[in-house]
């Protein structure tokens, strides 16, 4: 089951428009969205998992209508809403525990964005596939533990068999992150693919696509 | 199977993302939750400051000197935190190199990922539906949206961002440009050259 923001693939005949494409923000809003929306990441009651879940979760039509800006506020906006900092008339009490709430300063700009939110974990974790190996993508990529849940499987890729190119050591797995299921990080591979087995028709025969997955949404090629 | 219920708050706000985002911004500034300053310098940071000429130099660098173009592919994390130049979206990077039988496209068909600390935000062709659905697909008439025409001798890898790895391409040197000093060539190392849908051209008035 894909949803709107799980693109790749996706037929679409429009050209791709190269000419604005220096401007970093369209408005004043957005330089504001963009700012207020890296500020809050820092607030720690979510994570970046959480916060794409979020925006992947808004009202399709809305998700495919709205400007890439436009999707992060309202995204924002529920992030905010379900810790009970922006209310819905629907919450009996207030819920919203200022105390764990981090305000970023100024002073911490620099240093806290340089450090960024690396996702790779010394944990050993299971695995099972070695560099070269031929695997195969599993055939179902909706999050196994969250209905509807968040997941970094895309569509294109499930149930189709390519090849280990890289191993990047254990990473934080977004499908439990997203839902503060805890990290549990899991093995990371590039898996190359070939253009062929992914459309049936390509270009050219030689051809690829490499795309990050997880130790979970692979299987021994059989 | 567990149920994750979040709500669609954004509906309850003004639809014109301008009052959108002054509405929240009130909310915001009435808790205390927000210090202007700190968003200034966020700002100031993605306009001013972190852009493609950060990775102009490491491209012409790698050109210059071949150790350090091993360095760079082999190790590139701790090559990258030796420069200053890694950070937020740059936290674990991937330097990939063009050949005469391989080019590289980079793109996050899920959602827009891309190297900040080295190229700075993406622009917006990068983020749209189109380039999104399409490079993965039909890489080969995306380029030719850039006016790129590939040999048939060169097979296109395209790099999808699903993980927070992020990818840089590592363009090959013009040959008109060999014997340049590492300085003059960070100007032929254009934004699109490190994404693979250009290549490094002469500098402007050359």
């Amino acid at each position: 089951m894909s949803k709107a923001h799980d693109m790749g693939g996706r037929l679409d005949s429009r050209r791709i428009d190269i000419t604005s494409s220096d401007v970093k923000f369209k408005a004043d809003w957005e330089k504001e969205v963009f700012a207020i929306t890296l500020a809050l990441g820092f607030s720690s009651l979510w994570n970046l998992d959480r916060s794409r879940y979020a925006r992947e979760s808004l009202e399709p039509k809305d998700y495919l209508q709205f400007g890439y800006f436009e999707k992060w506020l309202a995204g924002l906006i529920n992030l905010l809403g379900e810790n009970g900092i922006i209310k819905d008339g629907t919450e009996s009490e207030d819920n919203f525990k200022k105390s764990s709430f981090r305000v970023l300063e100024a002073k911490n700009v620099k240093k806290l964005l340089h450090m960024g939110g690396p996702t790779k974990r010394d944990s050993t974790t299971e695995k099972n596939f070695n560099l070269g190996e031929t695997v195969s993508v599993r055939a179902n990529n909706s999050n196994t533990k969250v209905e509807k849940g968040h997941t970094r499987l895309p569509d294109y890729v499930k149930g189709r068999t390519g090849k280990v190119i890289a191993y990047h050591g254990s990473h934080v797995f977004p499908d439990a992150n997203a839902h503060f299921l805890g990290e549990s990080p899991e093995a990371l591979y590039s898996i190359e693919f070939k253009s062929q087995d992914l459309w049936g028709k390509c270009e050219h025969v030689e051809d690829t696509v490499v795309v990050d997955l997880w130790e979970s949404y692979l299987e021994k090629f059989k | 199977m567990k149920k994750d219920n979040l709500k669609q708050f954004y509906k309850e706000f003004p639809s014109n993302p301008d009052a959108r985002v002054k509405a929240l911004k009130s909310i915001l500034e009435k808790e205390g939750l927000i210090d202007q300053k700190a968003l200034d310098e966020i700002l100031d940071t993605y306009q001013n400051k972190v852009g493609p000429l950060n990775g102009a130099k490491i491209v012409a660098k790698a050109w210059a000197n071949k150790k350090f173009k091993e360095d760079l592919i082999n190790n590139t994390d701790q090559v990258l935190k030796d420069m200053d130049l890694n950070g937020r979206q740059g936290e674990h990077v991937v330097v990939v190199e063009n050949t005469e039988t391989v080019h590289n496209l980079i793109v996050c068909t899920l959602c827009s990922c891309y190297p900040w600390p080295l190229l700075g935000l993406p622009p917006s062709w990068y983020k749209s539906d189109a380039y999104r659905s399409r490079a993965v697909r039909e890489p080969r008439a995306v380029l030719s949206d850039f006016n790129v025409k590939l040999p048939i001798s060169k097979k296109v890898k395209v790099w999808d961002s699903t993980s927070e790895i992020r990818y840089l391409v590592l363009p090959q040197q013009p040959p008109s440009s060999k014997g340049l000093s590492e300085n003059e060539l960070v100007s032929w190392v254009t934004r699109d050259s490190m994404i693979g849908t250009g290549f490094p051209k002469p500098p402007i008035g050359e």
